[in-house]
C-alpha cells in the first residue's frame, strides 16, 4: 500500500486482504539523533533526521520552510471510537511530527475476560481487536513510508486479559504498551493477585517482542486532589512496576517511566515540578522516560492548557526525556478533535525547537532549593517503602489504603484507595501450577516443564505463532451488526458523490465551533451567545468554553454546534490557479524593456517586510528579472506614489497594505484606483496590492488588477506583470 | 487495617536517612524495592490464570474464541493447574493428532476423560 500526498487514505484498500497482512517489524524504534545538524540557515544541537514529507511550523515560511525534528519521540493519543476515522488523524499527526501513536481503548475493555474481535464501535476509545490493530498497523506502515520515519504504534496491556493482549501485540507489530498491574487494581478494581500474576506473563511477552513498556504511575497525578503531594508515592509506584518488570525478564532499555509534571500555573510550577523531575531521573538512571503533559488542571480553556504544556515540555528539556507525550488542549472538555491532536503535537514540536541547544546555555544549580527538594522527595519515597515492608508488604499496603492518599507522605489523610486482596474483578482465578505444569510456547514466564534450557519450549510441535506467524488465527467479524464496513457505507457514498461535511472527530459528525464575544455580564452574555449560535443555524449549540473578560464588560465563548450541510465539491467555484512563468521567460521579456515599477507600503503603516520579499533581489524578488524598482518605503501616501509613477514613467504600481483596522486595506486599494483614474494614469498602470489579508478577488473588487496574499513570491508577481503587460502590448 | 490520618512527621523520620550519601540512598531505595517485589514475582512464577492459559493457546495457533472455550472447559474441570497448552499437546501426542485437531476434538466434547495424561 502506497500513499500519495495529494490523495486521501483509501480505507477500502486498508481493509483489503487484511487476513494476510503481516507487520514489517517488531519492537520500538527511537529517532536517530544528528549532532550539529545544519538545517536551512541554522545549526541545531538537539535534532534527529529530517522527514521526507511534513507540514512545517507556521513561522517556517520565513526560514526557508525548514522543519527540524527534535531528538525526542513525540506522542499523540488518538481514539474517537472509530478506528477508520482515527487513521486519517494519525496521518495528519505524522505530518506534524508525531511518531508515537497511542490508541486509547474503549470504556470497559479492562473487564472483558478475553479478546474482542471484529470492528465494533467504541466509546472514548476503540475496542482493541486483532482486525483493528492489524488495519491500523497496515495504515501506519504506509504513513511512515510517506513521511519517511518509523511510527511507533501503542496501546494498553491491562485488564483481565493482559497476557492475551500482549500476545496480540507481539504478533501484530505493536511497538509500545502500557503495562502496570498497579493500574489494574487501584483504578479498575481488578483483583491484585490476578493483576500481578498476569503482569509477569505480559511483561515477558512484551520484552521478547522488543515492545517498549510504559507504566501507569502518572494516573495518580490525575486522580489526587493535590497532585504535587502524591509525588513521594509516584516514586514508589514507578519502582514497583520497574522492579517487577526487571524480575519478569524485561531489560532496562524497554522500561519507560510515564511521568507528569504535577502542577499548573498559577501554582509555582517549575519550583515544584522541576526538583521532582530531576529526583526521578536520578533515582531511575538507566531507564527511559516518557514525559507526559499535565491534564489534572485542564478544563475548557485551550490556551491555558497550551501554556501549561509548553512549561511541561521545558521541564522535559531541562531534566531529560526520551518521549515527549502530548495532550490535546481540548481534552478537558471533550473527546479530542482532529485538529487539537495536531495542536498538541505542535506545542511540543515548537517548544522543543525553540529550546534547541538549551543544555549549552543553562545548567541546573548544584545547591539550593532544587537539590534540597530533590533529596527530600527521595527520602520521603524511601520512608514510604520502609513502611510498606514493615506493615506486611505490597498487598497489605493496598488493603490499608496507602495509595493515592492526598497526604504528602508521611502525612496521611486517610482518603487513599483501598482494595481487598481477595476481592475485585477476577478474584479467585489465580491457580497454583501443578508440579508438571507446562506451557509449550515461547515468551512464557515462570515454572514451565517445557523450559529445558536447550531450545525453544515450542520445539515439541511445529512451533508457536511467535516463531511461525502463519499459525495466527484471524477472525474477521464475529458480529455483522456492528462493523467498519457498515459504518463506512454513508461516508464512502458521500465521498463518491463529491459531498463534504464539516468534521471534528468522525466522518460526517457535522460539528463546528464558533468563537463569540458578547459585551454583557456573564449569564446574559452566555444566553445571548447561544441564541446567536442558533441564528447562525447551528443545531444543539453548546458552550464548551467561557472566559470572563470583565464582570460587566463581557465574556468570550466557544460554542460547538451541528451544521448539517453537505457541500457538493463540483458546485464550488475555486479561484483559478495560475502557474508562475519560467524564470528565464520572465527575464527574457523584462530585461530588454527597461520597465519601471513604483512600490510602497501605503497609509500609516510601518510594515516593510512583505514588500521587501516581493521586490528585493536578495529575497528572490522581481528586481532579479530586470525590473527597475523604486521602493518609497513605509507610510507613503497614494499621491506621492502616483507622483513617482508619473516621474519615472512606471508601468506598474505595487502597494503593500498590512493594517486592516477600519478596513484600511480596502480603502487604500480603492483610493489608488480612483486617484490613478483622476490623473489619467489608470490605463497605463498595472495596479497590484499585497498583504496578509489581501486576496486576488478582494483586490479586483477594489479596483486593482491583481492582489497577492500570504505566501506569494516575487516570481508570482513578476509572472502576473509580464502576462498583463505582454497582453497590453499585443493589443 | 485502614490507613489512619497522620500529620507530616517527615523531619523526625528522616533523621536516620540524613547521613546517607545520595548514592547510598539510591542503593537503599532499590534494596527495599527488591524486597517488596520478591514475594509478588514468586507468586507469578508458581501460579497461572485463565488469561495466561488462553494466551498460551493463542500462541499454539488457536483463535481467541477457541482458546476461550477450551480454557473455560479446563477451568470447570479443575485442570488449568497443569497448563492448557500442556493438556492439548499431550493429548495430540497421545492420540497422534495435530495440535489443532486435538483442540478441536476437545471443543467437540471428546477426550476430556483422559485428561490429564
Amino acid at each position: 500500500m502506497k500513499l500519495s500526498p495529494d490523495k486521501k487514505l483509501d480505507i477500502e484498500e486498508v481493509l483489503r486482504d487484511l487476513e494476510h497482512y503481516r507487520p514489517r517489524r517488531k519492537g520500538w524504534t527511537w529517532r536517530r539523533p544528528v549532532a550539529e545538524q545544519p538545517i536551512g540557515p541554522f545549526i541545531y544541537q538537539d535534532t534527529s533526521e529530517n522527514l521526507e514529507h511534513s507540514v512545517p511550523l507556521p513561522a517556517a515560511r520565513d526560514f526557508e520552510e525548514i522543519d527540524p525534528q527534535c531528538d525526542m519521540v513525540i506522542t499523540t493519543e488518538i481514539a474517537s471510537g472509530r478506528f477508520e476515522d482515527d487513521l486519517r488523524r494519525m496521518r495528519m499527526a505524522a505530518w506534524h511530527g508525531a511518531d508515537h501513536i497511542m490508541v486509547i481503548r474503549t470504556t470497559g475493555q479492562s473487564h472483558i475476560d478475553g479478546l474482542i474481535e471484529g470492528t465494533p464501535e467504541g466509546v472514548g476509545g476503540i475496542p482493541v481487536t486483532r482486525k483493528q490493530i492489524r488495519a491500523t498497523r497496515k495504515a501506519l506502515d504506509a504513513i511512515e513510508d510517506e513521511v519517511g520515519r518509523p511510527i511507533n504504534f501503542h496501546s494498553y496491556v491491562s485488564g483481565v486479559a493482559g497476557p492475551e493482549i500482549a500476545v496480540l501485540f507481539a504478533e501484530e507489530g505493536v511497538n509500545g504498551a502500557h503495562q502496570d498491574p498497579q493500574y489494574n487494581l487501584i483504578y479498575r478494581d481488578i483483583n491484585m493477585h490476578r493483576s500481578f500474576v498476569d503482569a509477569a506473563e505480559s511483561k515477558k511477552i512484551l520484552a521478547d517482542a522488543g515492545i517498549l513498556q510504559l507504566d501507569g504511575a502518572h494516573n495518580a497525578n490525575a486522580t489526587a486532589k493535590q497532585a504535587w503531594k502524591v509525588t513521594p508515592e509516584l516514586f514508589v509506584q514507578h519502582a514497583i512496576n520497574t522492579g517487577y518488570s526487571r524480575a519478569a525478564g524485561m531489560p532496562a532499555e524497554l522500561v519507560a517511566l510515564s511521568t507528569v509534571p504535577p502542577t499548573a500555573p498559577p501554582a509555582p510550577k517549575l519550583r515544584l515540578d522541576l526538583p521532582y523531575a530531576v529526583a526521578l531521573r536520578e533515582l531511575f538512571r538507566g531507564y527511559r522516560f516518557r514525559a507526559q503533559q499535565n491534564t489534572r488542571y485542564m478544563e475548557a480553556d485551550t490556551l491555558e492548557a497550551t501554556v501549561t504544556h509548553v512549561l511541561d515540555t521545558l521541564i522535559s528539556r531541562l531534566s531529560s526525556a526520551d518521549i515527549q507525550s502530548t495532550i490535546t488542549p481540548d481534552e478537558g472538555r471533550n473527546i479530542p478533535w482532529h485538529y487539537n491532536n495536531i495542536a498538541g503535537v505542535n506545542t511540543a514540536r515548537q517548544t522543543l525547537m525553540g529550546l534547541d541547544g538549551l543544555g549549552e546555555l543553562v545548567t541546573l544549580q548544584d545547591e539550593g532549593p532544587l537539590r534540597e527538594t530533590a533529596r527530600e522527595l527521595k527520602e520521603r519515597a524511601v520512608l514510604f517503602l520502609e513502611e510498606i515492608l514493615a506493615d506486611g508488604g505490597y498487598y497489605a499496603a493496598v488493603e490499608a489504603g496507602q495509595f493515592v492518599d492526598s497526604g504528602y507522605y508521611p502525612e496521611r489523610n486517610g482518603d487513599g484507595i483501598a482494595r481487598n486482596s481477595q476481592g475485585g474483578d477476577g478474584a479467585g482465578t489465580v491457580i497454583p501450577r501443578e508440579p508438571g505444569y507446562g506451557a509449550p510456547v515461547c515468551s512464557h514466564f515462570g515454572h514451565n516443564s517445557y523450559n529445558t534450557g536447550d531450545g525453544k519450549a515450542c520445539a515439541g510441535y511445529s512451533g508457536c505463532t511467535l516463531c511461525d506467524p502463519s499459525k495466527i488465527r484471524y477472525i474477521d467479524e464475529p458480529d455483522l451488526a456492528d462493523t467498519v464496513e457498515q459504518r463506512l457505507q454513508q461516508p464512502l457514498a458521500e465521498r463518491a458523490a463529491g459531498l463534504l461535511r464539516p468534521e471534528v472527530e468522525k466522518h460526517g459528525d457535522n460539528i463546528v465551533c464558533v468563537t463569540l464575544f458578547v459585551p454583557e455580564q456573564p449569564a446574559v452574555a452566555e444566553a445571548a451567545a447561544l441564541e446567536m449560535a442558533r441564528h447562525m443555524g447551528l443545531g444543539n449549540p453548546e458552550v464548551i468554553s467561557r472566559r470572563i473578560m470583565h464582570p460587566a464588560e463581557g465574556s468570550v465563548f466557544e460554542i460547538k454546534g451541528m451544521l448539517d450541510v453537505a457541500i457538493n465539491i463540483s458546485e464550488l467555484h475555486l479561484p483559478e490557479q495560475v502557474a508562475a512563468l519560467p524564470e528565464a521567460e520572465i527575464e527574457a521579456w523584462v530585461r530588454p524593456r527597461d520597465i519601471h515599477v513604483v512600490a510602497a507600503t501605503v497609509g500609516e503603516d510601518e510594515h516593510s517586510v512583505g514588500l521587501h520579499e516581493i521586490l528585493d533581489i536578495k529575497h528572490g524578488g522581481i528586481e532579479k528579472y530586470g525590473f527597475h524598482c523604486h521602493d518609497l518605503g513605509t507610510s507613503v501616501s497614494i499621491e506621492r506614489l502616483l507622483d513617482m509613477a508619473e516621474k519615472t514613467a512606471a508601468r506598474a504600481v505595487l502597494i503593500s497594505t498590512i493594517v486592516t483596522h477600519a478596513d484600511m486595506h480596502r480603502k487604500h486599494m480603492q483610493h489608488l484606483h480612483d486617484a490613478a483614474q483622476q490623473r489619467g494614469l489608470r490605463q497605463r498602470l498595472v495596479l497590484v496590492a499585497g498583504g496578509a489579508q489581501v486576496t486576488d478577488a478582494l483586490a479586483r473588487a477594489h479596483g486593482m488588477d491583481a492582489g497577492f496574499g500570504r505566501g506569494a513570491t516575487g516570481r508570482d508577481v513578476a509572472s502576473f506583470l509580464v502576462r498583463t503587460l505582454r497582453a497590453r502590448e499585443a493589443g | 487495617m485502614p490507613c489512619v490520618e497522620r500529620p507530616d512527621d517527615f523531619e523526625q523520620r528522616r533523621v536516620r536517612l540524613r547521613g546517607m550519601t545520595d548514592a547510598e540512598l539510591h542503593s537503599y531505595f532499590w534494596d527495599l524495592v527488591d524486597k517488596l517485589v520478591a514475594p509478588l514475582i514468586e507468586e507469578a512464577r508458581t501460579h497461572t490464570s485463565p488469561s495466561i492459559e488462553r494466551s498460551v493457546l493463542l500462541r499454539m495457533g488457536f483463535s481467541s474464541l477457541e482458546a476461550g472455550a477450551l480454557v473455560t472447559g479446563m477451568h470447570e474441570r479443575g485442570l488449568l493447574g497443569h497448563g492448557a497448552g500442556r493438556l492439548v499437546l499431550e493429548l495430540a501426542q497421545a492420540q497422534g493428532l495435530s495440535i489443532r485437531a486435538a483442540g478441536t476434538a476437545l471443543l467437540a466434547g471428546q477426550h476430556w476423560e483422559v485428561l490429564p495424561l
